[in-house]
């Protein structure tokens, strides 16, 4: 505070007229009197600003839908990143420890769910620190290029039908690019940090990503062939139907060589050579600490969800439902505004009170002797609202479609970061030439075959 | 005498190096210039740019080089420390997560091929043989645990048993099979532990907890038998400290119902892991000739092809009537030193089995007066630790403490094969051969 | 005790003993001067009757007169440990044939001999101190080197200190420059 106000009098004394140390010598009406002035004053320039330039720049946003859903989606993707992050750090905190017999977090909220958090919090607060000899622009700048590249990958990807950021009709191409653009921060910041470790985990990176990114990209050029486009918009509406219409059963092997060009990709166990802890201690991390570290920290969890999605969308259908959905798809069976105010605010106190009422007797029934009539009823007054929700949630997803493809995304998507995480649990890691030999001697030909055969396929069938 | 300093000495005449005379036999030391030209090769490279950032690597780029600041002793030293072309220097550890404690390797790598590697030791080193010298004949037994702290029995049993070939003391049998007993229980959890970490160095994280259950459980029962969890203080000049009682033998007896099967599960963890498989076979082979040249002892030379086992070969304590047998495997990689502990583990289920069933009745402990006094002379006593053979020579000279106390470690001179087994590997299997040789840092540094 | 094993050794190692040959519990013993050990180890590894092929060990010794270089044996031979002790060994210039041309795993055992005794082993390529720091100038094991707290070892003068109790033969003349460096002006 000190320093804010020394800061305050220094700058206004640069102003020609207004003394040095003059706030400080303000009282306290002084003080509120500017400030309503300010406030008075602001408000009028707005006001007038809106009045005068509101109308342009209304018209202009609802001439360019585009331009304002871009930067709407990019705010939310930006924003959606820490919330997946965390949860997927903390999936991989309980799903290793459960299968290391261990029992992981478990002191932070319930059942441990706040532990990312913590963790997000204790990176935000260490030391921003860079070491000797470091090059502290490339070295400032590589986790953020290693996390914008992983975020804005995430635009392409169709959550849910009308739910994307853009959809291009070069939506794969554009993700292995920025897919691609990855390796550049993590090298800049393995040569930038002055540490041999970290020279070894950038170089490696850069080995190893370049070598995958090419069974990765051909792999999918069998279902860029079948779909006969690039979007994946476009892609997941050519595997609507029922599960048997997925491309995972038209390209088997396409989905394995993309699993395991994708886990080298996301440099997850097996193949985290750029930062495997045994051998060069943390790789291109090793010199990073602070939020600096936690930007790369998000980057990798962000790209385990990222790749998942995309095998979801590529080879599991995407949004779409696993079996043709037979059940009526709309709530309209009966006018909601029909019951008017009073009705509504009956049914709502009915139902919270003998809802209610229902679920503490059946805490009482089953919980046994300890459950006095106020706690139960207290415990029955939140279940409600878990019951509540639960069916708000069923209904949303009965009723609207983006919730309803949302979900089964979500779903699939979770299942393939839950096999990564099992991975990283149970196996130990490749050596670096063993890595880079699968690649080349056995992804590449194996890809280049599935393309062959497909195309083959495809000139049959169709011509 | 020639004496080796680091500064240079104000009371050394100008003319000589800091090095001391050179004598016959050993090498003469290289010059100073000779070795300062790791530095110059290193910053050769970026000799005509004046960027500020190469500027200050070439300012500070020594200190970041593992590069003693002294002149080099011998010719091997100075031999490793001048850089070829295209060629660095990597310091790994003392504080690295793989190094199974304080190893410090400085590894001369070219990209991540290692080139040469010099161990460096003795960030644990507390004189225990000096203590020892200056300690009693009982209070050895407590100063030698923490040396082999992951199996301190077997440090405490090779002291006692060289002290009882000093005294001509008879054990009684009882006290040897409890010796028997809870040894081959620390060899268990000893080599469990040994799959774990050599798991976890090369990169799977689950085997390592899965070891931890099992160690837990002898850790404990052997807690309940001896009092300590890992520096037992167990074991006593002619006996053993306590007798077996009710807590240890019930948690014996519930986790031998079940220890071969759990064993097996454990191995096959790690047996039928493709990607384990190919990380540690033909990795660090230790041949036959190699091995016995090395003195290397244990696993790892059984591991090669040498049925070496001092538990046959030079039989001490009740093995002789125990049945077991001694497993050998002729690769001498990687894969075969992780094998052989696995079936020692069964070999060792096998001896505790028959020492439950054998086990006599009788004392624990032999007569033997408070103040131990032996009469002048020599004993070596050598028993086989999970890491090979542990010696002790002990000499005593008539007084209640012994005159010399020297400890032979295995892992010291297992160790010792690392600068050449390393050279031509990748740098990521240094922890695949390290961890196989099963080094513990407490042992090798004394 | 291996009765035949003594009867093997007095046939091939004959001229080299100092002593009779000393055998208690399962233990041979031989002294040797310390110039023969290279012949005596290459004899007990190569004969086909004692193929002592494995070196257990190879200790240092301070006996408070003389240094004792210490290997201990093991051949599928024999039931006996054999111990070839290499007597006489000047305290104030001590000086062993390596065994690394054998054993290359002595070059280890003997670095640590060297810095705990000061034994120098003529044809070690790499003898430096292997524990304590390179710039350390005692050799700890000696029986001179005394523990702050030994006093029961120390004849009636209590506690000395650690650094100066063994001063390497050429600074002992002149000890005062040694220990008092220069000022630092």
């Amino acid at each position: 505070m000190a320093q804010l106000r020394r800061l305050t009098g220094e700058s206004l004394a640069f102003v020609r007229g207004i003394p040095r140390g003059a706030w400080q010598r303000t009282t306290i009406q002084d003080r509120l009197l500017i400030l309503v002035v300010f406030a008075l004053g602001g408000a009028v320039t707005t006001v007038l600003g809106l009045a005068i330039f509101g109308p342009p720049i209304v018209g202009f946003l609802g001439a360019n839908i585009p331009l304002v859903r871009f930067f709407v989606a990019v705010t939310v993707i930006l924003l959606i990143t820490v919330p997946t992050a965390f949860v997927i750090i903390y999936l991989e905190l309980k799903v290793i420890a459960r299968m290391n017999l261990r029992i992981g977090p478990n002191r932070v909220g319930p059942w441990g769910t706040a532990m990312s958090v913590i963790h997000g919090l204790k990176v935000l607060a260490k030391e921003d620190f860079a070491p000797t000899g470091a090059d502290i622009t490339v070295f400032t700048l590589a986790p953020v290029v290693t996390y914008l590249a992983s975020a804005m990958t995430l635009l392409v990807i169709p959550f849910a039908p009308g739910l994307f950021g853009q959809d291009f009709n070069i939506g794969l191409l554009f993700l292995f690019s920025m897919g691609g653009l990855t390796v550049l921060g993590l090298l800049m910041a393995g040569w930038s940090s002055f540490n041999k470790y970290s020279l070894l985990g950038g170089l490696r990176s850069a080995a190893q990503i370049i070598s995958y990114e090419i069974p990765l990209t051909l792999s999918v050029v069998g279902v860029i062939l079948l779909a006969g486009t690039m979007s994946l918009n476009h892609i997941v509406a050519a595997q609507s139907g029922s599960a048997l219409d997925w491309f995972a059963f038209k390209q088997p092997l396409a989905l394995l060589i993309f699993f395991i060009a994708a886990t080298a990709e996301a440099n997850r166990t097996p193949f985290d050579m750029t930062e495997a802890d045994s051998e060069i201690v943390a790789g291109f991390a090793t010199e990073y600490s602070g939020m600096r570290f936690g930007f790369f920290f998000f980057a990798e969890y962000v790209n385990v969800f990222i790749v998942s999605a995309l095998a979801t969308t590529i080879f599991f259908g995407g949004w779409t439902a696993p079996f043709d959905w037979p059940w009526p798809t709309t709530l309209n069976f009966f006018n909601p505004f029909a019951l008017g105010f009073f009705g509504w605010a009956g049914i709502v106190l009915a139902v919270a009170f003998f809802g209610t009422q229902f679920l503490a007797l059946l805490v009482r029934l089953f919980g046994g002797r300890e459950w006095t009539w106020g706690n139960s009823t207290g415990l029955g007054f939140l279940l409600l609202f878990v019951v509540a929700a639960a069916l708000a949630g069923l209904a949303g997803f009965i009723a609207f479609e983006p919730i309803r493809g949302l979900t089964w995304f979500m779903a699939k998507t979770y299942f393939f970061v839950f096999v990564f995480i099992w991975m990283r649990a149970t196996l130990p890691r490749v050596r670096v030439d063993q890595l880079m030999g699968f690649a080349w001697k056995w992804l590449l030909p194996a890809s280049l075959l599935n393309l062959f055969l497909t195309a083959t396929a495809v000139v049959i069938v169709h011509g | 005498m020639p004496t080796r300093k680091s500064a240079p000495d104000p009371s050394s005449e100008g003319g000589r190096t800091p090095c001391g005379e050179p004598h016959p036999g050993e090498p003469s030391p290289a010059e100073p210039q000779q070795f300062g030209s790791a530095h110059d090769v290193s910053s050769a490279s970026f000799a005509s740019t004046d960027d500020p950032r190469i500027m200050l690597d070439r300012e500070v780029g020594g200190l970041f080089d593992p590069i003693p600041p002294y002149p080099p002793q011998t010719e091997r030293e100075s031999e490793f420390y001048t850089l070829g072309d295209g060629e660095m220097f990597l310091n790994l550890g003392p504080h690295h997560p793989a190094t199974h404690g304080v190893l410090r390797l400085v590894l001369k790598l070219s990209g991540e091929q290692i080139v040469d590697v010099d161990p460096v030791l003795g960030y644990l080193h507390r004189g225990v043989e000096k203590i020892c010298e200056n300690s009693d004949y009982y209070h050895v037994i407590d100063q030698v645990d923490p040396l082999e702290y992951i199996s301190s029995l077997f440090q405490e049993w090779a002291a006692v048993l060289s002290f009882e070939k000093l005294m001509d003391v008879d054990v009684p049998p009882r006290a040897e099979y409890i010796r028997v007993l809870s040894g081959e229980l620390l060899r268990i959890a000893s080599h469990t532990l040994f799959q774990g970490f050599l798991a976890l160095d090369l990169g799977g994280l689950a085997p390592i907890l899965y070891s931890f259950i099992e160690r837990d459980e002898i850790v404990e029962m052997l807690a309940a038998l001896t009092g300590a969890r890992m520096l037992f203080n167990y074991f006593r000049i002619g006996g053993v400290n306590g007798d077996l009682n009710h807590e240890f033998m019930s948690r014996l007896g519930d986790w031998m119902s079940r220890a071969a099967s759990q064993t097996e599960a454990n191995a096959a963890l790690l047996n039928e892991n493709e990607i384990f498989v190919r990380r540690t076979r033909g990795v660090g082979v230790l041949d036959r000739a190699t091995a016995l040249r090395f003195g290397v002892t244990g696993g790892n030379l059984r591991a090669s092809g040498v049925p070496f086992d001092v538990r046959r070969a030079h039989p001490y304590s009740v093995y002789p009537d125990l049945e077991f047998n001694v497993p050998t495997r002729e690769e001498g990689d990687s894969l075969a030193r992780y094998l052989i502990r696995v079936d020692e583990v069964r070999e060792s289920i096998r001896i505790i089995d028959q020492c439950l069933h054998n086990m006599p009745d009788g004392p624990i402990m032999a007569k033997l007066p408070r103040l131990l006094r032996p009469r002048p002379g020599r004993a070596w006593g050598a028993v086989e630790g999970p890491r090979g053979m542990l010696g002790v020579y002990a000499i005593s000279d008539g007084s209640d403490q012994p005159f010399r106390f020297r400890i032979h470690d295995p892992s010291f001179v297992n160790l010792a094969t690392v600068p050449t087994l390393l050279p031509g590997n990748l740098l990521a299997d240094t922890m695949a051969i390290i961890a196989s040789l099963d080094p513990v840092m407490g042992g090798i540094d004394k | 005790m291996d009765r035949n094993l003594k009867a093997r050794l007095e046939a091939r190692l004959n001229g080299y003993l100092r002593v009779p040959i000393y055998q208690r519990q399962d233990q041979t013993e031989i002294r040797v001067d310390p110039g023969n050990v290279p012949d005596v180890l290459r004899i007990v590894h190569d004969a086909v009757d004692l193929r002592f092929e494995i070196l257990a060990d190879l200790a240092g010794v301070d006996t408070g007169e003389v240094m004792q270089v210490v290997y201990h044996l093991w051949s599928p031979m024999s039931s006996d440990w054999l111990r070839i002790i290499a007597d006489g060994i000047s305290r104030e210039d001590p000086r062993a044939p390596s065994a690394t041309f054998l054993w290359q795993g002595a070059e280890w055992l003997e670095r640590e001999a060297y810095d705990m005794f000061g034994i120098i082993f003529e044809g070690n390529r790499d003898l430096r101190r292997i524990f304590m720091p390179p710039d350390y100038t005692s050799f700890p094991l000696r029986k001179d080197f005394l523990l702050p707290d030994d006093a029961a070892r120390s004849p009636g003068a209590g506690v000395r200190h650690v650094e100066r109790t063994h001063l390497p033969a050429d600074l002992a003349d002149n000890l005062d420059a040694a220990v008092r460096r220069a000022p630092a002006s």
